[in-house]
């Protein structure tokens, strides 16, 4: 076939701001800038869990041709923080890399080697090898976690006796495994002492000004001196939101080489070295009265974490916010064992503890007989915060449940399990909700105007794929009825204006009131040069109000944070996930057939973006609920497998067309644009859905994530 | 790569008898650094000349490199994606004589004499390839790290015709991961090329 039959001049594209970038390899990801005297650096990880590593032998791999330097803990440039024990407790960084012969778990970075060729560096880094003394480990979090007890998590409301006799109970336990966020990009990062003392990065992350802050505080040096770039962002989920060992192992290396060095990770460090969502276990106890009014909740929790970091993701923190009960007990702890930190994962905390929330609801909603649907509108607290007792500034949740029922065709659900069936195939319908706060930060914007008229709209904040870049010119557009086409958008750099990192669902929220301030900022400063040289015209003509100033450019710079209604009100995003499935009486496949998401955001400012964010988190929730799981091997101390094709997340085929609407109601107290987060509530609830759905296919409660053939068999 | 078995005294005490000997004969300086490649093997570069999307390269290439690797370290043409190294992602795929190949999988010595073409090479001019306009305009993407490997896919997928249908689509798409999940995006772009 030939594209090019019918030659026309270059259409206009209408897309994202980037979009013509992304489709045609030349936005720059971390790893792909180039700079004079590049080396390479790869890592070499501990084969052993646990223990001290007693030598590391380099002689065959310092014999390789390229090899420039060999970092281990004995001869590696002192990194600051990390000088004495309590300067290390005071970094705030738990692994304190390349700093001690201390191994807390399997692949923990032990060497890095630096090579003028990838070739000769990956070849180099196969050749070192260590011995350790070995102490035991421990990597088993199903045989562990009886070992610890749940502390309470929150103030507990009412008591657990005026509930105790409820007519209506449903009780038991869920597990997840261990998730990875496996973004396709994989974490790189490129330092360059390019000046004396002044630093500069080219990496992976969700916030550059995040890595600004950390470098400074454990190099000890001014944080003006480190210059962070992250303007393409090849998908985070959380994972970017931290510094992970490749950024300070490629500054090591960069200064201890005077030159640049390149560090991408391979994909199975991928699994060890930047973050996962931590297996877990919970119970949920849930209570009726005769009328489906929920009278109690008790939700236990608790999740794995390394044994050098004290991650904790609040896994009940849902409970106490969903639903408008009087007697709520959360309790929650995290079980250390010898793996790398955990992480926030999307939708950390509250999508684990959703998925046995929402499942718990479903199963109370067939012991009451009730239709699930009618149990969520009879309980969900729509008017007030349960935990904080503030208002919700809005809580459009119903509308969503409603609106979603109707979309996947809710009428056609039979109430009594197993009981459609096409062949080989059982039927069912599951729906859940989901939840998540709607947070704002301070962030900073500049709207920058050249003199050929084109304004730039300017911000640190990184874009991860959510469409940032493409809000800010529909925002700047909207408040300066500039056209699309003149506004252009620069973002992800250090010395841009500061701006939180794009994580926890915030960031829109945060940087709309930036972007807007911004612009009321620049209109101010253009009206007071527009009286300056008494030029009047109307609209206003932006090129000869400069020309009679003589000015080359006008900047205008300004902040936005939140403010006094943080202390009236409550905010939330919601969303309702409803899907149909098909589950294999002999095999035990399960097939998402269809899956409709609504979603309570305010004001989307760009659908076609806002969709694919919340289709896209739906893929996520298929992955979660049906593939995705990383096994450890109790024996050995180590991860079962590293790779792709062990990991399975949604492919193409694993996930239908996704419907995703929204409510489309502004929140007015947010901030300036009424926008809440999408990316989060976007899987917040989904797993559940599904597990609910097979349930109604086939009478199999399936409370073990991910729901594999094997078990829909066996249970 | 094969590495014969030996030990670290076995490597010291050559090494240094190496070094106590720094005066005998050229012969047997020769006879010990052949001894030694036996244990590590030494780079190799070999001639390659290659057409990359219709430019002529002529290289002196070390053997272990892949086609990903060339592509993105050595000429700097970065729109082909590393995802895994492991061909299994899709991310790196690019076309070889019309066909999509896993350029990660793919040492630049088999690619001799033959036309690659990437993501940099597919639009014609300034003008966008029909796949790439649909991708903007269909948001097949959101992060768009996998895109330039999806977009690559999704010009064979054409090619073959194997856009009869949704499901189809998928099927044939599959072998393209996107963790953002961005699939109706993508399916909706095909779609919309295949009409």
């Amino acid at each position: 076939m030939n594209f090019f039959k019918t030659k026309t001049s270059s259409p206009k594209v209408e897309g994202r701001v980037e979009g013509v970038f992304k489709v045609t390899g030349t936005g720059k990801y971390s790893a792909e800038y180039h700079l004079d005297g590049m080396t390479y650096a790869v890592i070499v990880g501990s084969t052993v869990p646990a223990g001290r590593i007693e030598s590391i032998q380099l002689d065959q791999a310092k014999q390789v041709e390229g090899v420039l330097d060999i970092l281990t803990h004995q001869n590696r440039p002192q990194i600051p923080a990390f000088a004495t024990k309590e300067k290390l407790d005071k970094s705030g960084y738990s692994l304190p890399v390349l700093h001690t012969d201390q191994i807390y778990f399997k692949g923990q970075p032990i060497a890095l080697v630096v090579a003028t060729t990838l070739e000769d560096a990956m070849y180099a880094a196969s050749l070192v090898t260590a011995t350790y003394r070995k102490t035991t480990a421990n990597v088993d979090f199903d045989g562990s976690h009886k070992g610890v007890d749940a502390e309470p998590f929150g103030k507990e409301r009412g008591t657990m006796a005026a509930w105790a006799s409820a007519p209506h109970v449903a009780e038991a336990e869920y597990t997840i495994r261990h998730e990875v966020h496996n973004p396709m990009e994989m974490h790189a990062t490129i330092a360059t002492w390019h000046a004396p003392g002044k630093l500069k990065l080219y990496d992976k992350t969700q916030g550059v000004n995040s890595v600004q802050q950390t470098v400074s505080r454990l190099w000890e040096m001014p944080k003006e001196n480190v210059e962070v770039i992250s303007e393409f962002m090849g998908g985070g989920f959380g994972s970017g939101l931290k510094v992970w060992p490749n950024v300070p192992l490629a500054i090591m290396a960069s200064s201890q080489l005077k030159r640049p060095v390149k560090l991408v990770l391979t994909r199975p460090q991928m699994f060890t070295l930047v973050g996962y969502r931590p297996q877990s276990w919970q119970k949920v106890r849930i209570g009726a009265d005769k009328s489906g009014k929920f009278t109690g909740i008790w939700h236990q929790a608790k999740h794995a974490t390394a044994i050098y970091d004290n991650f904790n993701e609040g896994i009940v923190r849902i409970s106490r916010m969903l639903y408008d009960v009087k007697n709520i007990k959360t309790e929650f702890a995290t079980v250390p064992l010898n793996l790398s930190a955990p992480t926030w994962m999307r939708g950390p905390g509250d999508c684990t503890g959703a998925f046995a929330l929402e499942s718990a609801v479903d199963e109370l909603s067939y012991v009451l007989k009730m239709d699930p649907v009618q149990l969520r509108l009879q309980n969900l607290a729509l008017r007030i915060d349960p935990d904080t007792g503030k208002p919700w500034s809005t809580n459009y949740m119903g509308e969503c449940v409603t609106k979603g029922a109707e979309m996947i065709g809710w009428g056609d659900r039979k109430a009594l399990p197993g009981t459609v069936k096409d062949g080989d195939w059982q039927i069912g319908y599951g729906m859940a909700v989901g939840m998540w706060f709607a947070g704002r930060q301070k962030a900073s914007a500049a709207i920058r105007l050249d003199k050929d008229g084109v304004i730039t709209v300017e911000t640190a904040m990184t874009d991860i794929g959510t469409g940032t870049g493409t809000a800010m010119q529909n925002i700047a557009h909207e408040y300066l009825g500039i056209p699309k086409e003149k506004i252009k958008v620069k973002l992800g750099q250090s010395t841009l204006p500061p701006a939180p990192s794009q994580g926890g669902s915030t960031g829109l929220s945060s940087l709309s009131g930036a972007v807007t301030a911004a612009c009321e900022a620049f209109k101010s400063k253009m009206d007071a040069y527009a009286s300056t040289a008494g030029e009047q015209s109307s609209p206003a003509n932006y090129s000869l109000i400069m020309q009679k100033n003589k000015l080359t450019e006008v900047l205008a710079e300004a902040s936005s944070g939140p403010g006094e209604e943080q202390k009236k009100y409550a905010f939330c995003s919601g969303a309702a996930h409803f899907c149909k499935v098909k589950v294999h009486s002999k095999t035990g496949k399960v097939k998402v057939e269809k899956m409709a998401s609504v979603v309570d955001a305010g004001h989307i400012v760009n659908q076609q973006a806002a969709a694919n964010q919340v289709s896209g988190a739906a893929v996520g929730g298929i992955g979660m609920a049906l593939s995705e799981e990383q096994l450890t091997d109790n024996r050995y101390g180590c991860l079962v497998g590293n790779d792709l094709a062990g990991y399975h997340f949604a492919v193409n085929a694993d996930a239908p067309i996704i419907d995703v609407d929204f409510i489309h109601k502004t929140d007015v107290n947010i901030n300036p644009t009424g926008s809440k987060g999408v990316g989060e509530v976007g899987i917040i609830g989904t797993a559940a859905a599904i597990a609910n759905a097979i349930y109604n296919a086939t009478g199999k409660r399936l409370r073990d994530l991910p729901i594999t053939p094997d078990k829909v068999l066996l249970s | 790569m094969e590495q014969p078995k030996i030990s670290r005294r076995f490597f010291v005490s050559i090494s240094a008898m190496a070094g106590a000997f720094a005066f005998i004969p050229a012969s047997v300086k020769s006879a010990y650094i052949s001894a030694k490649n036996l244990f590590i093997p030494q780079k190799r570069a070999l001639p390659l000349s290659v057409s990359i999307n219709k430019k002529l390269y002529k290289l002196q290439q070390d053997t272990r490199t892949t086609l990903l690797d060339l592509l993105r370290e050595e000429l700097q043409l970065t729109g082909s994606k590393k995802g895994c190294d492991h061909g299994q992602c899709g991310a790196c795929t690019v076309h070889v004589d019309g066909e999509r190949v896993l350029s990660c999988l793919t040492l630049a010595a088999m690619v001799q004499g033959k036309e690659v073409t990437t993501i940099e090479g597919l639009a014609n001019g300034d003008e966008l390839h029909p796949m790439q306009k649909a991708f903007v305009e269909c948001d097949g993407f959101q992060c768009g790290y996998c895109t330039p490997g999806q977009i690559m896919s999704a010009v064979a997928c054409v090619k073959e015709g194997h856009t009869g249908s949704v499901e189809e689509i998928k099927e044939f798409m599959s072998g393209n991961l996107c963790r953002c999940g961005a699939y109706n995006g993508i399916v909706k772009s095909i779609q919309q090329v295949a009409q």
